[in-house]
């Protein structure tokens, strides 16, 4: 009897509450979301975005290696500000895919090897320490003169010894056109060494994506490690290192202001902003998909959260104004231009809570690199 | 009217009832918790969560728990996995119980982060199954000891657990009950959209109704199933639906982990006896009453039958009391909450939040932005960022460690954004109080700002 009246009143609740839901029209305008194509986004950013992406730093790093052998030929200020050249192209067009890290990116730890950021576990409390974008040049030192080295090493002093920390020291670095001129066999041997195991990972890597393409676009899963997961983690991931490593830390955000200006990315080459600006611009390409309309952006808006979009792109915007306003090397600026990376910071952090917060929770994803239970 | 469902006679605490349904319900359980404790092994999480952290959330009253180093969180894993094992086969099952309650809840008492439902379920019922006969009979204990053999045992120790779960179900019903869950289906509408990739339904993810379909029907499974289960002629269809609805929720949420398994097996309690008896009649070596011949210690009794039955009484009512304890504070429950936990609310809200904090000395000359990553795991800090509790242990912990790094007077101020339910993400905390010099208390946080719709 009980039973049976709990049953009905139950019924009776649903009928009456659609009823209800159709008279009143509710309040949100469109309530079922247009059915969006998940493997057409995620094809679209294989194919537009990241794929073309590697490709182009293959050729970028072609470029730089037929730069690079003619000032190790022949150093000079001319063949130097070539390798310059090249170089800023490189390490530009890799903050433009730094977002990739899943895949083979992952598995070849890209990041870890070419630009490495000291991870975001490491507090700044002396200079002394390897953290966020240092450089080691007592290791690459100790490399040139022994002659023997293992790129593959793990440590951080391995990783602070190659990559772009150790082409920003071998080419830019003070002195360092002069300092080709004693012991040059092994100092070329090494710069060599370096720019061919670059060249060798991305290789590895590009080549890696015709294989993983066809995984990364048919799993439109959103747990921990999927294409969509990894995706967003990896926005909040890239704003993360721009409000730490590459632009807090130095300016001193965690140490009362203590200013750490050999831990900018890219030091000696002095483009730290210019490499900031184009990550955070890359990424806002990144999230609207190249404005292709199958984007990130995209998603969200068939998510019925059309106006969180339009915010996150504001604050993109808003963000990349402030950079702008600093000038390189920001090594200089974080003192003569301080008010102004104050300035972008704060823009940075409120991107980071709209992509970390927001972002994740309207697309039911995890700001969380482990899988475990929860409920 | 009840004696159709149920016979009324049951009720009587000491009425005899078979004891084939402890005995199976003894096997599943050991088993399962036993293959748990290997999962949990298996995907690396004693590592994760129990060795790598720095700085671990303490529940209030048990500061004093602590994990016990690499080897002693790993020998500690062992000797509950082997008590579970133990329990199976019913060998020192006594010992093997109080051992099993007292580790599993050691390891969950170490950490907040990792609270689950699902985890305080498995404590009470290792609790419960202490001072429950369930060796006496297809158990190692018998074969040792036959004079300990029992038949049948008091209707209340099966009664308990059927309290147990019957809580669990209508709880988690009644916590559905709200205007999120039923006029909005939220959080559904977040998080069936993010499930296209399943096959055949996928296409329906991205329908508002669906969503609207598994709220309601969430809600009324949760609320009524128990009464389908006690009700004999519904039982099987009912046991059905525990089937399939749990399945379905492992299938839509593997991140809910053993839980959907859990609740199965144990929802097997609700069956009758004979059914029960059915059941062990296809283990290997087992002999019903009817094979053994015996006059004499038929039904067990316990020791301290009237003490035991006011403890029973005593611990009912914190039961029914303490997932109502919410109702003493005030605000949105699942802004603040402040009595949120240990009251079967299960997947009921999708919650994120960052969290910025800033550490300054007294004269606030000094001002350092704490990096949460340098302290706390991405799991630790994720779970940090929407619960107030955690949120001000961490504060205490910041004022701590900065005062060993020299600061003078640390106060800490948090600067946090949570979004609830599909929400824009909003101011959490006051960032103009100093944390530090808050104290950790039962009564309601004033620094919580109210939740803005």
């Amino acid at each position: 009897m009980k039973k049976r009246s709990l049953i009905i009143a139950l019924t009776v609740g649903i009928v009456v509450f659609y009823a209800c839901k159709k008279s009143t029209s509710g309040p949100e305008p469109s309530p079922t979301p247009g059915a969006f194509d998940k493997v057409a986004m995620l094809t679209d950013y294989a194919d537009k975005i990241i794929i073309p992406g590697y490709s182009t730093m293959q050729q970028k790093i072609l470029a730089l290696q037929v730069a690079s052998d003619a000032f190790l030929a022949a150093p000079s200020t001319a063949t130097q500000a070539a390798v310059k050249t090249a170089y800023t192209d490189v390490h530009l067009q890799y903050v433009r895919i730094a977002a990739f890290q899943f895949g083979p990116a992952e598995t070849n730890l890209l990041d870890v090897f070419a630009n490495f950021s000291g991870g975001l576990d490491y507090s700044f409390t002396t200079a002394g320490q390897l953290t966020g974008f240092s450089i080691d040049s007592s290791t690459i030192e100790n490399n040139i003169s022994s002659g023997t080295y293992d790129l593959t090493l793990m440590s951080r002093s391995s990783l602070y010894s190659q990559g772009f920390p150790a082409i920003n020291y071998l080419f830019f670095g003070p002195n360092a056109i002069a300092k080709f001129n004693s012991n040059t066999a092994n100092r070329v041997k090494y710069a060599k060494a370096i720019i061919a195991r670059l060249k060798s990972l991305v290789d590895t890597v590009a080549n890696g994506w015709t294989t993983y393409r066809s995984e990364f676009i048919s799993n439109t899963k959103t747990n921990a490690g999927s294409p969509i997961g990894n995706l967003v983690n990896q926005f909040a991931y890239q704003i993360d290192l721009l409000k730490g490593p590459r632009i807090g830390w130095p300016f001193g955000k965690q140490s009362n202001g203590s200013l750490f200006v050999s831990k900018t990315e890219a030091y000696f080459a002095g483009i730290s902003t210019a490499l900031a600006i184009e990550n955070l611009s890359a990424l806002k390409n990144t999230f609207t998909g190249g404005g292709s309309g199958k984007g990130m952006s995209d998603y969200l808006v068939a998510l019925n959260k059309a106006a969180l979009n339009t915010d996150v792109l504001a604050q993109f915007d808003v963000a990349l104004a402030k950079l702008r306003l600093v000038p390189d090397p920001l090594s200089s600026s974080l003192t003569s231009h301080s008010a102004e990376v104050d300035q972008a910071y704060k823009e940075i952090q409120k991107l980071l809570t709209l992509l970390k917060t927001d972002v994740a929770s309207a697309t039911a994803v995890q700001i969380t690199f482990v899988d475990n239970d929860g409920d | 009217m009840t004696g159709r469902i149920f016979n009324i006679k049951k009720l009587i605490p000491g009425y005899p009832v078979p004891i084939a349904l402890l005995i199976t319900f003894r096997i599943f359980f050991g088993s399962l918790m036993f293959l748990s404790i290997l999962r949990f092994w298996w995907r690396g999480w004693v590592t994760s969560l129990y060795i790598e952290p720095k700085f671990h959330f303490t529940y209030t009253g048990f500061e004093w728990v602590h994990p016990p180093g690499y080897w002693g969180v790993h020998l500690l894993f062992l000797l509950v996995a082997l008590a579970a094992f133990f329990i199976t086969v019913g060998f020192l099952y006594r010992i093997a119980s109080i051992v099993f309650f007292a580790g599993f809840t050691y390891i969950e008492l170490i950490d907040v982060t990792t609270y689950l439902n699902h985890y305080y379920f498995v404590s009470l019922i290792a609790f419960i199954l202490i001072w429950l006969p369930a060796n006496r009979n297809y158990s190692l204990d018998v074969l040792l000891w036959p004079d300990k053999t029992k038949h049948f045992v008091p209707a209340s120790s099966v009664g308990i657990i059927r309290f147990q779960l019957a809580l669990v179900y209508i709880f988690a019903g009644l916590a559905k009950l709200n205007a999120d869950w039923l006029l909005h289906a939220q959080p559904m509408r977040i998080w069936l959209p993010a499930k296209t990739h399943l096959p055949i339904i996928g296409i329906y993810m991205y329908e508002t109704w669906v969503a609207y379909l598994f709220s309601w029907f969430g809600a009324a499974y949760d609320l009524l199933i128990v009464f389908f289960l006690l009700n004999k002629k519904t039982r099987p269809w009912a046991y059905c639906l525990v089937v399939i609805f749990h399945v379905a929720t492992a299938i839509f949420f593997p991140a809910i982990g053993m839980f959907p398994y859990v609740m199965i097996i144990c929802s097997l309690i609700f069956f009758s006896a004979r059914f029960h008896e059915k059941l062990l009649s296809f283990f290997p070596f087992y002999r019903s009453r009817k094979e053994i011949l015996q006059t004499t210690g038929y039904t067990y009794r316990f020791r301290y039958g009237k003490v035991l039955l006011v403890g029973m009484g005593i611990y009912i009512f914190l039961q029914v009391l303490i997932p109502l304890r919410f109702l003493l504070y005030p605000g949105n429950l699942f802004w603040n909450e402040e009595g949120y936990r240990f009251s079967w609310r299960v997947m009921l809200m999708e919650k994120s939040g960052s969290t910025y904090f800033t550490v300054k000395d007294k004269i606030h000359q000094q001002s350092f932005e704490v990096n949460n990553a340098e302290f706390l795991t991405p799991l630790q800090e994720k779970m940090m960022s929407t619960q107030p509790d955690m949120i001000l242990k961490y504060a205490h912990f910041l004022a701590r460690e900065y005062k060993n790094r020299g600061v003078q007077n640390p106060e800490v101020y948090g600067e946090i954004y949570v979004a609830l339910n599909g929400g824009r993400s909003q101011l959490f905390v006051d960032s103009s109080i100093n944390l530090a010099a808050e104290p950790l208390t039962w009564k309601h946080y004033e620094w919580i700002l109210p939740y803005k719709k």
